[in-house]
């Protein structure tokens, strides 16, 4: 180890780029593996190259004396609507929802304000990149996987198509909970014809967008280009995954057959109900990204604890799933949704895991990120102790291998305001 | 429907003339006020029960019913309705007068619809308030469901305005007659109050807009009202040199009322409402009541009499089969029927209502539902009459076959309660009417 | 008025008669008076004794509290459950309505409140109106009635809202608003709450010049009571607490400047997101704040909020709270994590958290004497967490208000799969019913 660290350290004279760096003397919560304590890990050229006890700093690089603090992978945050939304009472600031039903050929990631607020508010504790849904309509275009930092949405991308979302139809009889209570009640016979009319579109729109396919693989005479069919080509060839949001168990399971029908890539999105389907969604392998943890239960009668375990009923069924906060104000928050499913049963690693690993994982960049092992990029934190404990710190955070710093709008409105005569 | 109209006039009294004594003889008489009768004789004369009893001479004039199999009960009272008003709908809720705030009113940035009435300010405004408003001078005997009613044992209801906060003034009515003016029995009997306010979240409406509008309102009409009689006192005692107080119908409808009626199905809501009736310092009547099984100490206490909805909670058809449904509502379903037993146990005074039930006899079938939750079937009767009296106040008129009561009679061919029991036919001031064919709702015909 | 006090005497009588608890071992968070590895004796609902080594009476029920640690119940200073009505929006001044009137002591919320910890809660309706009502302080006796959740004693409230909220109706925002509400900006909500005052101050000198006139024995006609003016001179007179629904830092000053010129107190700031930039001003009045953890941007008046903002106002002085703001118990299952958001931001210590969610709000409320910490001769409110209250894994174990344990999680756990079959019970006899529906309420033919 001790060797290839210093046979590394002597091969790459890089030593002085702003992406390069040495921290030591941390405990090193790999994820992927066991803690290293008293761990170093090193970064060249934005990526981990080496992570150990020892790891000997090639000449001139930075080191980052971490002596009783933690490294951690960054955070990943699969739910939000970064860079889309600002202030959420004013609709000239939202930029979430298209109109119309069917938009897959619609792409989060051009729409992506760097400026946001929100960015560095988040990153201060740690979230590095996060999942941009749209979500308007039934199809409501791609989610793009980005980094908090960059000075364009382009600098900021990680994968500018991450997954299709699309909003299930379900049954909407209105009524019943307080929020809806205002809104007319439509009988159950209505409400059903409403949404098998949405079901029959979204299979025929699945079923024509798969017929311009293989129009176009054919090459057929008189073929003409539509925009919204050839979005839905790497949904049809299995490239691209589809994130469907179901809220209810019938909803849920009514995806899960429509997923399975049409031979598409299922991540399961905010359900709320899962857990009583949890060995119906791990026989199908559907990954699965959870709404907040902290959150009221569902139902009158559901335990008053019933969101803070379905992390654990799901990881007891062996779903695998990462956390979404799905609000940018509270995407700082990540951790503590991950920290309320560990105290209500969800093992530690588990809980930390859905935030980093896992979410990288079920985004398609498990190769390159979520956790501290050489050749992945150095997305990293150094905090004084447990990112899930709110008490904890962040005191450092890494992007690509570059510090970011840990300003934002709140840290500068305290510190001014504090100095108020 | 012609038919029944033709038959009717054959029996109705001509203005003036009185039609001859009627006697049910040798019947099972349930008079309700004392035992059962089982082999008795009821005379009726000049539309008043002349007597009742085992040994009673039959008047020689009498036209006379063998009534050997036969059950004769006190007429049934529907005591919340609102037959005999066709247009149940009343007028729309207009401000009236009455205004005696100083508010200064805000002047609208925009210009209002001019259509729309202005929304309310305030109690001051008087919204949603028909409290003058009497049954007794809306009550038509042309309503077409009164027929349906009788079929079904009816002979009375305490029938009411009912659109609005203030909705106005019950009157006690009997379900036949050639003119309205001999259809009212009582008037007026109460005050119905409703609670129509949603959730109030920023709703576009005047006052009320909220449950604690309404509370809130109600509390002021009660003041005012108060205000405006000693106002008006004082007024008329020193007319000169003073200012005349402003006439208010909506303070007149409150001051006569001789008691309310407060909405309340949960045991929540019931505790509610009668704490409201304590600040009012009215007699209030609870109506409603489907979870009363959980409150019946708490109205005992208050001495507050209920009218218990037969129409008991059930799943709507249209709910979506398989929205969660609450522990709350599941039991409040399974047990609302055991609300009459458990104020029959703990003594509270109530009567039934119908309740929107669209068939009057299924009323009945509701009943059952009671007394296989536990009701007796003595209580079960005397809730569909004499109790119903008593909470009205004209247990001296009707309610029960005595003497000298009014003689609105039902005979039935047994057990009022059993599916097979048909009604034979009713006596309304002693004016018998024989029940319609059974037609089913136009509702179930389509399904 | 009558019931609450008999209701607190009979409760009053049944922890006299209940024996002592001891809670032994525990880890014990006074707030006020540090923290010790001890036990706390309660007696007839109060805390008696609590330190180190606590004599255990005969007869005491011991709860070991081995590894765990106690703390004062959280009271949330601004919270929405257990009520059925959000707002009176209809006008601008709505200071009759009162929360009282819609308290649902059967909402789920109340029982997620005290699985959360939370013993007392101020609740409040909305914040739609300029002067919106009145507002009430209650214990979350889950199980009891209405007014037995009632915190005997306490100040009830005025509320009062600024900024957005109150000016929406106003702006043309509301889609269903026919008629636009005065105020539609800043100025105007300050323009209303005068008028209101000038107003309330007219009725008080109308009151004392009748009072006047009797007390010399002049014949005089007292003035029209009225419920929306007597709240305010209340607030006038220092009966009644005052709180202000108010986001940006220019709201807040026009707000204590309004105060300081009409003559009233303000005692509390309900959310004052911007308060951090006026805390000198507030801080000279003499009001509190009672805010969110890290709640921002979700609309413009939220958009300088810093997570800050408690900690921040703490250093300069001011009393500061936490609150939930819920309508469905959310955040009040949680005030503990939320408590040790200001250690990270803005550096708190462990005591100044827990005095945020704990004394702090007691003392806003003037309650404090009765409840906040864990002192002989206050309320025995407790709670058990199993880890230290301000760590994100801190479970709520056990409740206790008045001595008397209302939340357990063991027994909610235990107690899941019994509900569940409850349940399922109901709903097969639901079914069973539908069927015999259908079976005595056969479709019919039209004949």
């Amino acid at each position: 180890m001790r060797t290839l660290a210093w046979v590394l350290a002597c091969a790459l004279p890089l030593a002085a780029a702003d992406n390069s760096l040495l921290i030591r003397g941390a405990t090193v919560h790999t994820v992927s593996g066991a803690d290293i304590a008293g761990g170093s890990v090193l970064v060249v050229d934005g990526k981990i190259a080496e992570v150990g006890v020892k790891v000997a700093a090639p000449k001139g690089v930075r080191i980052v004396d971490a002596k009783g603090l933690h490294v951690y992978p960054g955070l990943i945050d699969s739910g939000t609507q970064m860079g889309l939304a600002e202030v959420g009472s004013v609709r000239e600031t939202s930029d979430v929802s298209e109109i119309g039903d069917f938009n897959p050929q619609l792409r989060a990631i051009i729409a992506i304000n760097p400026a946001s607020e929100h960015i560095p508010v988040a990153r201060a504790n740690g979230i590095t990149s996060v999942v941009s849904t749209p979500a308007g309509g039934v199809l409501s275009g791609q989610a793009a996987l980005v980094h908090l930092d960059g000075w364009t949405w382009e600098e900021m991308e990680i994968r500018r198509s991450a997954a299709m979302v699309l909003h299930f139809p379900f049954i909407e009889t209105g009524g019943g909970r307080r929020s809806s209570e205002s809104r007319r009640n439509v009988p159950f016979p209505e409400a059903k014809r409403i949404y098998d009319k949405k079901l029959a579109d979204l299979r025929g729109f699945f079923e024509s967008a798969r017929r311009y396919r293989q129009a176009k693989l054919a090459a057929l005479a008189g073929f003409r280009t539509d925009v919204k069919f050839e979005a839905m080509i790497p949904v049809l060839e299995g490239k691209l995954p589809v994130a469907i949001v179901a809220e209810r168990e019938r909803t849920i399971r009514e995806a899960l057959q429509f997923a399975e029908k049409e031979k598409i890539r299922m991540i399961l999105a905010e359900p709320r109900e899962a857990g009583k389907l949890a060995s119906e969604i791990k026989a199908r392998n559907v990954p699965v990204i959870l709404g907040p943890t902290l959150a009221a239960p569902l139902n009158e009668d559901d335990p008053y604890d019933a969101a803070y375990t379905l992390p654990a009923e799901l990881d007891r069924a062996g779903v695998k799933f990462a956390l979404g906060t799905f609000a940018n104000a509270f995407s700082r928050n990540l951790p503590y949704n991950a920290a309320q499913a560990v105290a209500y049963g969800l093992p530690h690693e588990a809980g930390l895991k859905a935030i980093t690993l896992n979410a990288a994982e079920i985004w398609g960049v498990g190769d390159q990120y979520g956790s501290i092992d050489k050749g992945k990029w150095a997305d990293l934190m150094v905090t004084d102790g447990d990112p899930l404990e709110v008490r904890t710190q962040v005191k450092q955070v890494f992007i690509h291998g570059r510090e970011i710093g840990l300003d934002n709008k709140h840290l500068r409105l305290y510190q001014q305001h504090t100095k108020r005569p | 429907m012609k038919h029944a109209i033709l038959l009717l006039s054959l029996f109705l009294p001509a203005a003036g003339a009185d039609p001859p004594p009627l006697a049910i003889r040798n019947a099972r008489v349930v008079t309700v006020s004392g035992p059962i009768l089982k082999k008795a004789t009821v005379v009726v004369k000049d539309g008043l029960i002349a007597a009742v009893g085992e040994n009673v001479d039959v008047p020689e004039d009498a036209w006379v019913i063998e009534g050997q199999g036969l059950t004769v009960y006190p007429g049934l009272i529907d005591a919340l309705s609102n037959w005999g008003i066709p247009e149940a709908a009343a007028p729309a809720a207009a401000p009236a007068g009455g205004r005696t705030s100083t508010t200064p009113r805000p002047a609208p940035s925009a210009t209002p619809d001019p259509s729309a009435p202005p929304p309310a300010r305030g109690p001051e405004d008087r919204p949603s308030n028909t409290s003058w408003q009497r049954a007794a001078d809306l009550v038509k005997p042309t309503d077409r469901r009164l027929e349906a009613a009788r079929s079904a044992g009816f002979t009375t209801a305490v029938s009411f305005p009912m659109t609005g906060i203030f909705a106005g003034q019950g009157a006690v009515i009997n379900l036949a007659g050639e003119k309205a003016q001999q259809m009212v029995v009582a008037s007026p009997v109460g005050q119905y109050l409703a609670f129509p306010a949603g959730f109030g979240f920023g709703g576009g409406g005047g006052f009320p807009g909220s449950l604690m509008g309404v509370f809130a309102y109600i509390r002021q009409m009660n003041i005012d009202a108060d205000y405006y009689r000693q106002t008006r006192l004082e007024y008329e005692k020193r007319p000169a040199g003073a200012r005349r107080p402003e006439y208010d119908r909506a303070s007149e409808g409150w001051l006569e009322s001789p008691r309310i009626l407060l909405p309340a199905t949960r045991a929540m809501e019931i505790d509610r409402v009668l704490r409201l009736a304590a600040e009012l310092k009215k007699p209030a009547v609870v109506y409603g009541a489907h979870e009363g099984y959980k409150a019946a100490d708490l109205l005992k206490k208050a001495g507050a009499p209920v009218l218990v909805s037969l129409n008991w909670p059930e799943r709507s058809r249209d709910a979506d089969p398989d929205q969660p449904e609450s522990l709350r509502v599941l039991e409040l379903r399974d047990k609302a029927p055991s609300t009459p037993a458990a104020l029959a146990k703990a003594g509270v005074k109530f009567a039934f209502y119908t309740d929107k039930i669209e068939r009057p006899r299924d009323a009945l079938r509701a009943v059952r539902r009671a007394i296989d939750a536990g009701l007796s079937v003595d209580d079960a009767v005397r809730a569909l009459t004499l109790a119903a009296a008593e909470i009205y106040g004209v247990a001296g008129q009707i309610g029960s076959i005595e003497a000298g009561k009014i003689a609105n009679l039902l005979v039935t061919s047994g057990d009022l309660f059993q599916e097979k029991t048909q009604v034979k036919f009713v006596l309304i001031d002693g004016v018998k009417f024989e029940p319609a064919p059974e037609t089913p709702p136009a509702e179930e015909v389509a399904r | 008025m009558k019931t609450p006090l008999i209701l607190s005497l009979a409760l009053a009588m049944a922890a006299f008669a209940a024996p002592p608890v001891v809670i032994q071992n525990a880890r014990v968070l006074t707030v006020t008076k540090g923290a010790f590895q001890g036990s706390v004796l309660i007696r007839d609902g109060k805390i008696v004794e609590a330190g180190e080594k606590v004599m255990v009476p005969p007869g005491a029920t011991i709860i070991d509290a081995a590894g765990q640690y106690l703390m004062p119940g959280i009271i949330d200073a601004h919270t929405h459950i257990a009520s059925e009505s959000t707002n009176e929006s209809s006008i601008s001044v709505s200071s009759m309505a009162r929360i009282e009137d819609a308290i649902n002591p059967e909402d789920i919320s109340i029982y997620r409140a005290l699985a959360g910890g939370v013993t007392t809660a101020h609740v409040l309706h909305g914040s739609a109106n300029s002067i919106g009502g009145t507002t009430a302080v209650f214990k979350m006796r889950w199980s009891k009635d209405a007014a037995g959740l009632v915190f005997e004693g306490a100040r009830p409230g005025l509320k009062f809202a600024l900024g957005e909220n109150p000016k929406r109706s106003g702006s043309g925002a509301s889609p269903s608003r026919t008629t636009p509400r005065y105020p539609a900006t800043r100025m105007g909500i300050e323009d209303v709450i005068r008028q209101a005052f000038v107003e309330a101050k007219q009725y008080q000198q109308a009151w004392r010049d009748y009072q006047a006139k009797v007390k010399g024995g002049v014949q005089a006609t007292p003035p029209r009571s009225d419920l929306k003016l007597e709240p305010i001179v209340e607030v006038l007179e220092g009966k009644r607490m005052t709180h202000v629904h108010a986001y940006r830092a220019d709201e807040i000053l026009m707000m204590l400047r309004l105060a300081e010129e009409l003559g009233f107190k303000i005692h509390s700031f309900e959310h004052g997101l911007e308060g951090y930039k006026v805390a000198k001003e507030i801080v000279a009045h003499g009001a509190g704040v009672t805010t969110f953890s890290d709640w921002w941007a979700y609309k413009m008046e939220a958009i300088d909020a810093i997570p800050y903002n408690a900690a921040l106002m703490m250093r300069k002085g001011v009393l500061v709270s936490l609150n939930s703001d819920d309508l469905n118990a959310n955040l009040s299952t949680r005030l503990n994590t939320e408590a040790a958001k200001t250690m990270k931001y803005g550096g708190l210590n462990e005591t100044e958290a827990l005095a945020l969610i704990t004394i702090n709000p007691a003392r806003q409320l003037e309650i404090d004497k009765r409840v906040g910490s864990i002192e002989p001769g206050k309320d025995a409110d407790l709670v058990i967490y199993d880890k230290h209250p301000l760590s994100s894994f801190a479970r709520v174990q056990k409740v206790f208000i008045d001595g008397e344990m209302y939340f357990d999680r063991d027994r909610d756990v235990s107690g899941r799969a019994e509900r569940e079959l409850r349940k399922k019970a109901l709903t097969d006899r639901q079914k069973e019913r539908e069927k015999e529906q259908k079976k005595s309420f056969p479709t019919r033919r039209p004949s």
